[in-house]
């Protein structure tokens, strides 16, 4: 009798846990998807390693930057300027050879903003997948970027492919915190995003393997060379029409989505630096406000921020 | 016994692709390698190969050893589903619901990821076919599972209640489980590649009028290509009937796709 009773209690439970659940406002479901799977998986991890451990250090650089500056209230300077570029910096130095865990590098900020981790993640397995299949032999690349174009705006998390007017997005009451109280790590996060773009270009145009790693070294060595002096005169972030003209002209969908995709990357350190949004709530709602509104290609036939002309910021 | 294990263990390895990404070693499932789980599924649209062997090396009676095939599957969103059958040594002598060879189907839903304030929620519904030796009924299990962190430390609940189909002799008809666990990535911030996990379980005996197995586990996860995680464990039960666990262990293989 008193184990029916348990099992009766403990369906009640769950039942109670699920009601719960569904009722609160911080409830999100974890929508974790998997990539996009083909025989180009992992090409750029197995054949031009170099460049992927680079962007394996560059995945811990954003998720430590956003966990100290929700820790420390975006005001500690010296925490940020010194002692987080300092560890990205080492970790960039030991040359990973599998991308980090992010939610072990950022645990608080994943449970603050989770969906728009979801967007980031979505963005970067994108990312991963054009390099892949930029650096295979596989012979109708055009026809492989389109499936995982298309794969990716199955997502509920994708990016819009539109135009966004980056310029109105970095006008908000709060916009430009970020830069201007930590210049050394915003720079170093631009240079992140010019190696994520400026390497499209010659991986394209190299006809093979060797090709690509000699292609990429230029690069490689210009990202070194920011690392250690952090262009801090930049006065916007790198564009990918600018540093693969080519790269964006052949494919203006994804170009977009990576130029937006690293907007919301400034605009997020913005909210989290300011002063204006000092609750952790009130920095997850504007969060998601600018992610729902603007970002999102869900939000297309609403979107304002959505423009036809070029930028051209440098 | 030993022939099969060592197929089956050949077999695993040799569907590992050579190019390959992770099934998150930070993403912790039951028996790889201790008794325990997180409250998240795989990511939706991946596949998993799980292997292992693990041997339970009792007081009283001979050494037991399980092999653990299981294929995993992010069928749904937030939904995972397992076809598991575990082949065990001395497959006449087994009392309770494992028995050598039943096929056993589970399905795991997330409810939620974990926010600032609210635990990860999971449920566990898991039915076991007899397809096995000497297993007769179909045996079906309800867990529920939280998981909440503290900094980098994730703390975890497990909770479960097993129905036999069809007891035998002195088999409890059902039985509880329950599990508190933690697990901590190690070598931040330098390194990503290890998990350790630590767990306390306590469960009602496979036949009535015994005490309940109680005991801990040590395991630890670590990421050995992009897409295979290699893991080992460590355990002992210190209370339970007189053939309970002097030492436990297991090593096992993941590989997703």
């Amino acid at each position: 009798m008193w184990r029916s009773s348990i099992r009766v209690g403990a369906i009640a439970a769950l039942a109670m846990v699920a009601l719960s659940l569904v009722s609160c406002s911080q409830f999100e479901p974890r929508d974790k998807r998997f990539y996009y799977r083909a025989l180009w998986n992992f090409a750029l991890r197995e054949d031009l390693a170099e460049l992927d451990s680079e962007f394996n250090g560059v995945d811990f650089g954003h998720s430590n930057l956003y966990e100290n500056l929700l820790l420390t209230g975006g005001k500690d300077v010296p925490a940020i300027e010194d002692r987080a570029r300092t560890e990205t910096l080492a970790f960039i130095a030991t040359k990973p050879r599998l991308n980090p865990n992010e939610e072990a590098i950022a645990p608080t900020y994943m449970k603050l903003a989770w969906r728009a981790q979801n967007v980031f993640d979505e963005a970067h397995a994108l990312h991963r997948a054009t390099y892949d299949i930029m650096a295979s032999n596989e012979p109708d690349k055009d026809r492989a970027i389109r499936n995982v174009v298309a794969y990716y705006r199955e997502s509920a998390y994708a990016l819009t492919a539109k135009r966004l007017d980056h310029r109105r997005l970095d006008q908000f009451p709060y916009s430009k915190t970020f830069r201007q109280r930590f210049p050394l790590f915003n720079a170093t996060i631009w240079s992140y995003h010019y190696l994520q773009v400026a390497v499209y270009d010659p991986l394209q145009a190299a006809r093979d393997l060797n090709a690509k790693t000699q292609a990429v070294r230029p690069i490689l060595a210009t990202y070194r060379r920011y690392l250690d002096q952090p262009p801090v005169e930049w006065t916007f972030m790198p564009l990918t029409a600018e540093l693969s003209p080519l790269f964006a002209a052949r494919y203006p969908e994804i170009a977009n989505i990576f130029d937006n995709l690293h907007m919301l990357h400034d605009n997020i350190s913005d909210i989290l630096a300011s002063d204006l949004l000092p609750a952790w709530e009130a920095k997850r709602a504007e969060i998601y406000r600018l992610v729902d509104h603007y970002y999102l290609a869900s939000a297309d036939a609403t979107n304002p921020m959505i423009v036809q002309e070029r930028e051209h910021h440098h | 016994m030993r022939s099969t294990i060592s197929t089956m263990l050949a077999l695993l390895l040799g569907l590992a692709p050579l190019r390959s990404f992770a099934l998150d070693h930070d993403n912790l499932d039951p028996n790889r390698p201790i008794g325990m789980e997180d409250a998240y599924a795989i990511p939706k649209g991946e596949i998993g190969l799980e292997g292992g062997v693990r041997f339970n090396d009792r007081r009283e009676g001979r050494t037991r050893v399980t092999f653990q095939p299981q294929i995993i599957y992010g069928a749904f969103d937030n939904t995972q589903i397992e076809i598991q059958g575990d082949l065990m040594s001395d497959p006449h002598t087994l009392v309770g619901a494992a028995k050598s060879g039943d096929l056993h189907l589970g399905v795991l839903y997330n409810f939620n990821t974990e926010t600032i304030n609210l635990p990860a929620f999971a449920a566990r519904v898991e039915v076991d076919l007899p397809t096995g030796v000497n297993s007769k009924g179909v045996d079906t299990q309800l867990t529920g599972i939280l998981t909440r962190s503290f900094g980098r430390l994730r703390a975890h609940i497990n909770a479960g209640y097993t129905v036999l189909g069809s007891p035998q002799a002195q088999e409890r008809p059902g039985a509880y489980r329950a599990v508190v666990a933690v697990s901590y990535p190690l070598g931040y911030p330098t390194s990503f590649s290890d998990t350790l996990i630590a767990s306390l379980y306590t469960r009602e005996s496979d036949l009535r009028g015994q005490r309940n197995h109680s005991g801990i586990e040590l395991g630890l996860r670590h990421q050995l290509t992009s897409r295979m995680v290699l893991d080992g464990g460590l355990g002992t039960e210190f209370s339970g009937p007189a053939d309970r666990a002097a030492l436990l262990g297991t090593i096992g293989l993941s590989v997703g796709f």
